[in-house]
């Protein structure tokens, strides 16, 4: 991803509108990254994380860092099953680490693509979820986005999904409440 | 069942009972359906307000309505590239021409697959096709897993809003409803504790379903990819944990390419809930590829007809343009009076009333007064953010629904018309009603009138001066 530096403006755009839509982050170094990921995943009180098998999860070292404050790192594809994953058996609060192929600015929306490291559904099966971004994959706008996701002459992914912010109803009383079906908490590391 | 014809599916609820005017009036001796429907509409407007101010809304409208105009007149061909695409991607596309083939198909599915469970994501297409009641008279367990639709299936009862299914009921109801599925009587009725209690519940569903149906909000031609747009989560967990994923889709759903997809994404969570993203959008393109570990290993794609080929080129071919937010029912007075229930169909407010009987066709007589349900105050065209003339569809489905009046009939509008052409026949005409109230009237009030004026005074009073007396 050889793309030109991200600019201010794309960044704080991005910043607040995942602040908007309930998620959190923070900007660091690509050498902080990981003690930063594992802070707030250990922050969680959760024991266990599943990652996506990416390149970028793994360059940062976060595996690693995860070890040392106690959180046992899975690998995707993973050996739990099913229940395990749902949270139905073994420990309920596990973090799903992803690596989004990009990421819109005036949204606050991570794109993340189905892969045979990258399963489709590491964010929403766990309680919480955090993004691992390198700074120069946001874009402006979700037509930019989809544009090069779908750019003639790529193979289109068997699925992406467009996450913004953490899973939420508003199907009582039409207040919205965090924390339906997918991640209740969503935190984005956005690596310059 | 590939080659699509007039569909002859009924859309309109079987198990609702009495006639629309009886619905209707019993839906307003209800406080609590009025104060729910309140707060459900005026959050809405709030929420929707912002966005027009903020986002522009207003401004995207005019591109959403070309686009969806260009896809309904190309809608044959986008339909072939759709299909074509879905194929190549590994997927298999089924062409329905009613709801009747669409159920035969994903039952006979469902069956030879051995499934026990199906977890479905919120569809109001299956909803149209009456898929629920299909599977379950085959003897599959079904579970709605949107929140909303899931209170609804323990309540026993239809949606009330394309969107909002559920938003006719408040947390006491809903927690209610919870302790008596779980058989438990410790689940306060806080939203949170609601939420938490439906995630966990629905996760054991989750895990045992072996099928997942969705529906599609949108389907993009150009790589055959199903767009699923929410905010639980729930979709997601559907098209990806059961091993084989069917989406249905009202064939209309259809665009040409991701440019039109990206434009239409936006507007959507706009004018639906007021939001400027939903929170996931699920973009299927086939079955998992070789190495995945999850996503399905089958993906099915059924295209329902079910009567809407049949409206291209008719003066009521607009009404295929809809995306399905729901605005115009949240901008209806008529539906922020009496909710959805009362429509009997799974497509309430003003596109409901338009689309039912115009999907079900004129051999069924139980829509027939839908298009009634209005004042045409307009407010629906104003919300539609592909501007669809929902007012004026009103009017023509209106006289489709009318016979041929009397010759009485006739030349009482006639002459009521020449009346009113005339500035001095008018206001004498005018000046005699008031007369006439007056003279029928006692304590400022007129409470009945005789032959078809008792359509008003039945419902309510006739002040026989302005302002009234209280």
């Amino acid at each position: 991803m050889a793309a030109a530096p991200v600019t201010d403006r794309l960044l704080d755009q991005f910043v607040t509108a995942l602040t908007r839509r309930k998620a959190s982050c923070e900007v660091v170094a690509r050498a902080d990254a990981a003690r930063a990921g594992a802070r707030w995943i250990a922050d969680r009180g959760v024991v266990r994380a599943v990652l996506a098998d990416d390149p970028v999860i793994q360059g940062i070292g976060l595996p690693d860092a995860l070890r040392a404050a106690g959180v046992d790192p899975i690998m995707w594809p993973t050996s739990l099953g099913r229940r395990e994953q749902l949270g139905l058996e073994g420990p309920d609060d596990v973090c799903g680490v992803t690596a989004p192929a990009l990421a819109v600015a005036e949204r606050g929306t991570v794109v993340l693509e189905a892969a045979p490291g990258h399963g489709r559904a590491i964010d929403v099966a766990s309680r919480h979820h955090l993004a691992v971004l390198p700074a120069d994959r946001i874009v402006e706008t979700l037509g930019e986005a989809l544009a090069r996701t779908y750019a003639p002459g790529r193979a289109a992914p068997s699925a992406v999904s467009l996450v913004s912010g953490p899973s939420r109803s508003s199907d009582i009383e039409k207040i919205s409440t965090l924390g339906a079906h997918g991640a209740l908490t969503e935190h984005v590391i956005i690596v310059l | 069942m590939t080659r699509p014809r007039r569909g002859t599916s009924t859309v309109a609820y079987g198990d609702v009972t009495g006639t629309l005017r009886e619905r209707t009036v019993e839906a307003l001796r209800d406080p609590t359906l009025a104060a729910n429907l309140r707060t459900a509409g005026e959050s809405w407007g709030e929420a929707r307000d912002h966005m027009r101010s903020e986002y522009g809304l207003d401004d995207m409208r005019a591109r959403a309505r070309d686009i969806r105009r260009g896809n309904i007149r190309r809608l044959p061909e986008l339909l072939t590239e759709l299909q074509s695409n879905v194929r190549a991607n590994g997927g298999v596309v089924v062409r329905a021409a009613d709801g009747v083939e669409a159920c035969r198909y994903i039952v006979g599915l469902a069956r030879e697959r051995g499934a026990h469970v199906v977890a479905k994501s919120k569809s109001m297409a299956t909803e149209e096709i009456k898929l629920n009641e299909a599977l379950q008279g085959a003897g599959l367990e079904v579970v709605e897993t949107d929140l909303g639709e899931w209170i609804l299936q323990l309540a026993g009862q239809h949606p009330s809003h394309i969107i909002a299914p559920a938003v006719h009921l408040n947390r006491d109801q809903v927690a209610a409803l919870f302790r008596e599925e779980a058989g438990r009587d410790d689940i306060p009725s806080d939203r949170e504790a609601l939420v938490a209690h439906a995630r966990m519940r629905l996760r054991e569903k989750f895990a045992a379903a072996e099928i997942g149906i969705s529906g599609v909000n949108i389907a993009v031609a150009s790589t055959g990819t199903v767009c699923i747009v929410e905010n639980e989560g729930n979709a997601r967990l559907v098209t990806a944990l059961p091993r084989v994923h069917v989406a249905v889709m009202g064939m209309e759903r259809v665009v040409a390419d991701w440019d039109e997809a990206a434009h239409l994404l936006q507007v959507l969570p706009m004018a639906a809930i007021g939001q400027d993203a939903a929170n996931y959008v699920n973009l299927i393109t086939g079955p998992r590829r070789e190495g995945e570990q999850d996503g399905p290993d089958e993906f099915h794609l059924v295209i329902v007809d079910g009567g809407r080929g049949a409206l291209r080129g008719t003066e009521f071919e607009e009404a295929l343009s809809c995306i399905r937010c729901g605005a115009c029912l949240y901008s209806c007075p008529m539906w922020r009076t009496v909710g959805g229930q009362a429509y009997g169909s799974p497509y309430s407010g003003p596109i409901g009333a338009v689309i039912t009987p115009l999907l079900e066709g004129p051999s069924s007589p139980g829509s027939r007064d839908l298009p009634f349900m209005s004042s045409l105050c307009g407010a629906c065209h104003e919300a539609c953010p592909v501007g669809i003339p929902l007012h004026d569809l009103l009017v023509r489905a209106r006289a489709r629904a009318s016979s041929p009046g009397t010759r009485v009939a006739g030349v009482a509008f006639r002459g009521w018309s020449l009346l009113w052409r005339h500035p001095i026949t008018y206001r004498l005409s005018t000046a005699m009603g008031r007369l006439l109230l007056r003279i029928r009237g006692r304590d400022g009030w007129v409470r009945s009138l005789p032959g078809p004026a008792r359509n008003w005074t039945d419902q309510r009073d006739i002040p026989t001066r302005w302002p009234p007396r209280r």
